[in-house]
This record gives structure tokens, sequence and C-alpha cells, in this order.
């Protein structure tokens, strides 16, 4: 019954890992992985001395870093506004409409953010036949981490939101009522059921968020590198594409996701020890 | 390995792991590295092999070609279309072969083996199977065939991704030697091949010997122009003569742009006005020193003009955030009023989608100018074309002669009956004769209009739009006015291959990242000469200087 998803995962997953050969090569393609010289660990030196390289790190930790702080918190804030919503048809509207910017591609959303707050959008069209100076949100380098934020907000936060229904669904209603009948206010009731309730799900999210505090995103990058410039706009996934795929230094590019693969894996190792120690289960236990 | 990997030997499986890294160096004996690329085009050995020339003269066009420097000559228009279709090639080219063709398609792929393709066949008389493939992914489907060795019996490979495919890998590796069969007189055998400029046949050979077929070929190739909406110019009495220095360009920003009413001056038109001030194209002799475009003054003060008109508002808001491909849109829309674009982009269609927005439309171009307005304008022109097909180097010596007579066919020139068959299908079935003009029917729309055969080999290039004859006559005005400013850059048509390293280095990511920025008005002119002298020691630019010297400059000259 696997079987299909198995192959599917060898043939995607596992055996494209034999590439990772060519991060240890001057990679030429017309040569292939076997004909290719061997270069040992000089891709890397090359990675590890490139201030661009290290300009992409930080520029990854550091918008990881604000959107676990921004983002995180609400698909959880949204799911308990939600779940307090009486009438069925009004939470099954908003729920639709919330988690609809998934499907859009980025292209779509960054186009509507740009068409609403760009230069000649509609919002700085009004301030400007208003005679307000415009508000040069879509090409700031200083507010950008809070611009893709936003974005990613708007974009992804209602989808987020399903995993937490589902473990609200899932705490028991007779604590509510027992706490209600010993006089919890709304406030108490949040605090003391609903969100220990929803502690292994939130500890299990931010394990797997931390675990991939490197990938911020590829194409929400991609599209806006040229509106802020690319020192502020290049994360590791942009820095293998442009610097490695896009010059045909294949191995560079290699060697960049080889780098951030091994950390992230440290990462998400930490991450779950982490989780361990608030007493859950994390991803996985031993 | 076959190693079991469980929890107790983890550890000693990683410090393996390690050990085998460690060991890297010392399997550098291993691998023997690609295979050799072909090197440059020499002055002499190409002489040898071009093929003859002889000009096909059974078809007059309606505006004669102007002739400016050498291999520089305006495309010949013609208005309307011919209403006598000559017959080039007697009876069938082929003899009944069987083959696979892969072409790039930039528009909607027809259905595979339809009537058009079933009509095409019967007319060459062999089994040729196209496959088009999407022309905006092609760069990543390319490289798929030829790292498995397995392309086609014939490949279009644009000129421009030449770096990327590494075409001067692939031929005589992956691609035949059509030398024997096209050089010097042999050619005299297809008489349509023979009528395409000898100076397309450059761009299709690599190390003195001829491997590609060109199509579209054109003495009128330039990087790009600086359109405006003529209409609108024109009601405000600004002609295109007006605007002689970068000055008077500057000038006009001010002159057109409203935000308030959201009309900006400009699109981003770096790229089609950089060569105005002075810049080469990539590379300069000065005095017999070889000199990059990056270490020129004139790319440092083109920058800083761009970067002065984003700086006072004058360039459209989407541009500058990155949106390329919505200029069209924002020009129709009359949103901007000066865009940059390549000639291909002034044409039939172009004329219909600008009407649908503003009947009054009509698409101008400047003149090319120089910077300081007084000096004469120089533009360095690109290769004569980009458009070349390649044949694989499995096929048999009377494979290859059967693909050159089909190419031989599919190259007759504009006007001819096969040329109509492989542009418009068969008359009745896929187009029909409307005011002396070939319009496509329904399944002319589907099967035929998307460029799939010609990009195989094709005629010179001609200015032609039935029922849009104004944009012909715009065109070849404005190209016959510019010809003079043509010229050929340094190593023109020298068909450079280098090592991947070198290759690399010619990108110049970072110093084409921090030019984006510069132009957009984020960065100063300062900091774009620092990613220059940061090119040049780290990233490999002195090491491209110095090989490109030695190994072209030197040995081969300028190719002039």
């Amino acid at each position: 019954m696997t079987l299909p998803a198995v192959v599917l995962l060898v043939v995607f997953n596992y055996v494209p890992l034999f590439g990772l050969a060519t991060a240890f090569q001057e990679y030429d393609p017309l040569a292939g992985v076997w004909e290719s010289t061997w270069a040992g660990l000089y891709q890397f030196e090359r990675l590890l001395s490139d201030s661009l390289f290290w300009g992409a790190l930080k520029n990854t930790l550091y918008l990881s870093f604000v959107q676990l702080v921004l983002f995180f918190p609400v698909p959880i804030a949204l799911a308990l506004l939600l779940n307090s919503v009486l009438s069925e048809r009004i939470r099954n509207f908003i729920q639709s409409v919330v988690y609809l910017p998934h499907f859009f591609s980025w292209v779509l959303a960054i186009t509507i953010f740009q068409q609403m707050l760009g230069g000649a959008g509609a919002v700085n069209h009004f301030l400007r036949s208003n005679d307000i100076g415009t508000w040069d949100v879509m090409t700031n380098p200083d507010t950008f981490a809070l611009l893709v934020t936003s974005q990613v907000i708007w974009k992804e936060a209602g989808w987020g939101i399903i995993v937490f229904l589902a473990a609200l669904a899932a705490i028991n209603t007779d604590l509510y009522e027992a706490a209600a009948a010993d006089g919890a206010g709304r406030w108490r009731r949040l605090w003391h059921i609903t969100l220990p309730g929803l502690r292994s799900v939130i500890v299990l999210m931010l394990v797997l968020r931390l675990g991939n505090a490197l990938t911020v995103g590829f194409e929400q990058f991609l599209i806006q590198r040229n509106a802020v410039g690319h020192d502020t706009a290049e994360v590791l996934d942009t820095f293998s594409f442009y610097y490695g795929i896009a010059t045909g230094d294949y191995s560079y590019g290699a060697a960049a996701g080889l780098f951030k693969s091994v950390i992230s894996l440290l990462l998400i190792w930490g991450a779950n020890k982490l989780a361990h120690a608030f007493g859950e289960d994390g991803l996985y236990r031993k | 390995m076959g190693m079991e990997l469980n929890r107790r030997n983890f550890l000693s499986a990683t410090l393996s792991a390690a050990g085998l890294v460690a060991m890297g160096p010392l399997l550098s004996a291993c691998g023997g590295g690609g295979p050799s690329r072909a090197g440059v085009n020499s002055e002499s050995g190409l002489k040898a092999v071009l093929p003859a020339y002889v000009p096909n003269t059974s078809i007059k066009p309606d505006i004669a070609s102007v002739a400016g420097g050498p291999d520089v000559m305006t495309d010949p228009g013609f208005l309307g279309y011919p209403s006598n279709r000559v017959a080039t090639v007697s009876g069938v080219p082929g003899k009944g072969g069987k083959y696979s063709a892969v072409t790039p398609l930039w528009g909607t792929i027809p259905p595979a083996d339809n009537s058009f393709y079933q009509a095409m066949n019967k007319a060459l008389g062999v089994q040729l199977e196209m496959k088009p493939a999407d022309g905006n992914n092609y760069n990543t489907i390319i490289p798929t065939m030829t790292a498995a060795k397995k392309l086609p019996d014939w490949i279009q490979l644009p000129g421009w991704w030449n770096p990327n495919f590494n075409t001067g890998g692939l031929v005589g590796n992956q691609l035949a030697d059509l030398t024997p069969f096209l050089s010097g007189d042999n050619i005299k055998k297809y008489p349509n091949l023979a009528a395409i400029p000898t100076a397309a046949w450059r761009a299709g050979a690599w190390g003195d010997k001829l491997y590609g077929i060109p199509s579209f070929s054109t003495g009128f190739k330039v990087a790009g122009v600086v359109f405006y909406r003529r209409d609108v110019l024109e009601a405000k009495g600004i002609t295109a003569d007006q605007v002689k220095s970068a000055d008077d360009l500057m000038n006009l920003g001010k002159e057109l742009t409203d935000a308030k009413s959201g009309v900006w001056a400009f699109d981003d038109v770096y790229r089609y006005i950089y060569t105005s001030f002075g810049a080469p194209l990539k590379w300069k002799v000065d005095n017999g020193k070889l000199v990059h475009l990056y270490e020129t003054q004139e790319f440092l003060d083109a920058a800083d003009w761009h970067r002065k008109l984003a700086v006072a508002g004058y360039v459209h808001p989407d541009a500058l955030a990155g949106d390329n491909a919505g200029g069209n849109t924002r020009f129709y829309g009359g949103k901007t009023l000066i865009s940059g674009g390549g000639q291909g982009a002034w044409n039939l269609a172009d004329l219909q989608s600008g009407q649908a927005a503003n009947p009054n439309y009509r698409r101008g171009a400047f003149n090319f100018f120089s910077a300081d307005g007084k000096s004469a304008p120089r533009v360095d022109m690109g290769q004569s074309t980009d458009i070349i097909s390649y044949l694989n180097i499995n096929l048999k010596p009377e494979q290859i002669e059967e693909c050159l007579a089909v190419a031989n066919y599919l190259a007759a020139p504009f006007g001819s009956a096969e040329y109509t068959m492989v542009n418009f299908g068969v008359e009745g079935t896929h187009f029909t004769m409307k005011d002396g003009v070939p319009t496509p029917t329904e399944a002319g729309m589907k099967e035929v209009q998307a460029k799939t055969y010609p990009f195989l080999a094709a005629a010179p290039s001609v200015v032609n739009n039935p029922t849009g004859d104004i944009v012909t006559k715009d065109l070849t005005t404005w190209q016959a006015a510019n010809v003079k400013a043509l010229a050929k850059p340094v190593f023109w048509g020298m068909n450079i291959s280098m090592p991947q390293a070198q290759a690399t280095a010619e990108a110049a990511q970072p110093v084409e990242d921090t030019l984006k920025d510069v132009i957009h008005g984020k960065k100063s002119v300062q900091e774009l000469k620092d990613a220059v002298t940061n090119w040049k020691s780290s990233g490999g630019g002195d090491r491209l200087i110095q090989w490109t010297n030695d190994n072209v400059l030197q040995k081969f000259g300028t190719g002039q």
C-alpha cells in the first residue's frame, strides 16, 4: 500500500543525495559526476571566505528570528479567536477566507502587495492626490523584515490555524465547565486549560520551525531582491541559486546547500532536545 | 557502503565519512575533467571554411536595405504580401528519413502530430518529429539532455545561452561538424542556405569549423532600443530628433512625469542606453591593452546617470521594484512613456496590443546619441544572429545531407511558396487571403502561428507586418537613420568558449547586483566602484582579463 509513496520518497529525496558529491568537486555538467575533478573542501573554503555568504546567512537568521517572534504567535491567536466564535456558518466562512491566500503563488501575493502598497499603488495614489507624502514600503531596505513578515502572516497564518484548531477540538469540554463552575473567568480558563492543552502541539511546531530556521523562503525573496537590494534580501537559498546555479558554478551552490542542510540537522536535533527538556515528546523520542 | 548503521556505530561511521572527505585531494587523481572546449575562431582559419554567399534576387523588397559599415545593413522591408509566390525549391528535398527536432517556443505549444506537421512532412519528404519546448524554461531543459548525452537529431541552441549550455564544449562531442558539407562552394548545392550572409555563419562557427545553421540573420543587431510613445510625445510637440544627448533625455523626464495622474516618464532603460555613454558592450582595446567594461569610466557614468533619473522620481515605481514583466502593460497603458526593449518588440502584435489600449498608439524610437551630444553616436553591434540550430554528431553523412536539404527548404526567402508554407501553412486549411494578406484561420492560429520550423533554419530577417504597414515603415526608417552608428566591437564573431571558472567570473553576479541597486537609486557610484574592485581581486575578474588577453587578444587579435 505504501509502496508508491516509498518509491516517490526514494526517487525524489534519497537518490538525489548522490548529487551531494558535487559539493566536493569542481563539477562540469558535460563531464558528469564521475568525470569531474575532485576538489576536497575547496568549495567550502571559498564559501566561508565569501562575505556575500556571511551576509546571506546573517539575513537568513535575522529574518527567521523576526518571523519567529512576530509570525509564530499569530496562528495560535487566530485559532483561539476563531474557536470562540459561536456561529458555525460564520466560523466556516472566516476560516475559508483566511486560509485561501495559502494557495496563491508568491508571485500573485507580491503583485497584490505591490499594487496596494507600491509606489504607484492604491495607497500611495491616495496619499499623493491628497498631497500627503508617499509611503515607500516596498523598496525600503530598513523595514524589509517587517514587510516580509507581514506578507507571510497574510499568506500563511490562515493555513497554520488548522493544526491548532484540531488540537483545540481535542481538549475535553468538561474541563471548561468544571472551571467555569469553580468561578474561573475567560482569561483564567485560557491560561489554565486551553494553552496547556495546546502545549504539545505548540512545542512540536516550535521544534519544526527552529529546525527550519535556515529556510525562510525562496520565491518571496527572489521576486523582491531587486526591489530592496541584494544585501537586504539575500537569503541562503537565493544565494545558492544566484551564485551557484545561475552562473553555472554548480559545485559552489551545492556546497552552500550542503552547509545549510548540516546546520539545519544540528538545529533540529538541538530543538528536539529542548522539547524533551520541556517534558514534551517533540519530533521524536527514542 | 553496506555498513550497518545503528546508534552504536553512528559515531564511527561519521568519523570514517569525515575521513573520506579528507581524502578528497588524494582522489583528484581520479576523474580527468570534462571534454575540451572548442577554443576561439581565428580570422584566417575561419575565412578558409566560411560558405560562399550567393544572394537571392528573385524577390525584390519594397523598402531596400541600406548599408552601413562592414557587415552592417538594415533589414529590407516588405509592405503587404507578394501575390506571386515564387517556388525556389524544385521537387521534394527529403528521401523519407526519420528525425526528431527540439526548438524553444515562446507561446502555446501546438498539439502533436497536427495537420500542419503532416502537411509539412509531405512537402519536405521526411518524417520530421517536431518537439517544441517551453522557451522560458529552455535553459533548464537542455542541460539535462546534454548531461545524459541524449540530444535529438536536430536541436536549436539560442546563442545568448552559449555559456549556460556550454555550446563550445558540445561541438565536436555531441554536435556534428558541417564544414565538409557547407564550406566554400559546397554550399551552392543549397541555394537558399547560400543566400544567408557570411556573417551569420560565423555565429555558428566554433574553433574554425562550421557547426550551426543560422536563422533570422540580420545586419542590424543591437542590444536594445529606447522606445517612446510617439502618439503621446508628438501631441506635446516632442519629436525624436530633439533628443541629442543624455541631458536632453533627462529633461524629458522632468517634462513628462506627472506622478499625481499616475504617469512616469521612464521605465528601467539602463541596459538600452549605457553604450551611448561610450561604454563598450563588454571589451575594449585601448592602445593595445585589453580593458573590460567594468574598468571604464563610461560604465560608471552611465550608471550614475540612471541613478540620478531614479532619485529624481522620473522612473516608474514598479520598475524600481524590479517588475520587468509588467513593462509592456505600463507602456500600453500610458503609465510610462519611455521604455527600453529589443527590436523584436516593434511588430504587428505590439501594434495590435497597443491599439487595444489606445487607438492612437504608435511606437517610436529615439535615435542613438552620444551622452555628451557632441561626438558621433556609436553602438556596438551584436553577432548576426542568436537563433542557431545544430545537428547531432551521430547522424550519418547521407542523413546530414538530407537534413541540409530540408534546411534549404526552410530557409526559402520571404514571399516564396516555401516561405508561405512554413509560416502560414496550407492555403484554405490554415490561412486564407484577405485583402491580399495571408490571414490565419483558427486551425492556423493553433498549429502554425507559433514559430517551430523557422527556428531550425530561416531566411535572413525582413521587416514585414501585413495589415500593420506603418510599423514596417517606422522600423525601416529608424534603422536607416541609425545604420551609420553601428560598429563591430572587439572579438566580434569569434565565439570564445572559456573554462568554467572564467565563465563564472564573466557572469559577475555580485557586480550586476550592485549595479541594479545603483540604477534604482539605492546605492552610490562609489559602492559600484568597490564592487568592481572586489570582483577584480577575489571575484576572478583580473584572472578573466588575463585569460582573455593571453588566449584571445594575443593569439587571435580583435577580430575587426
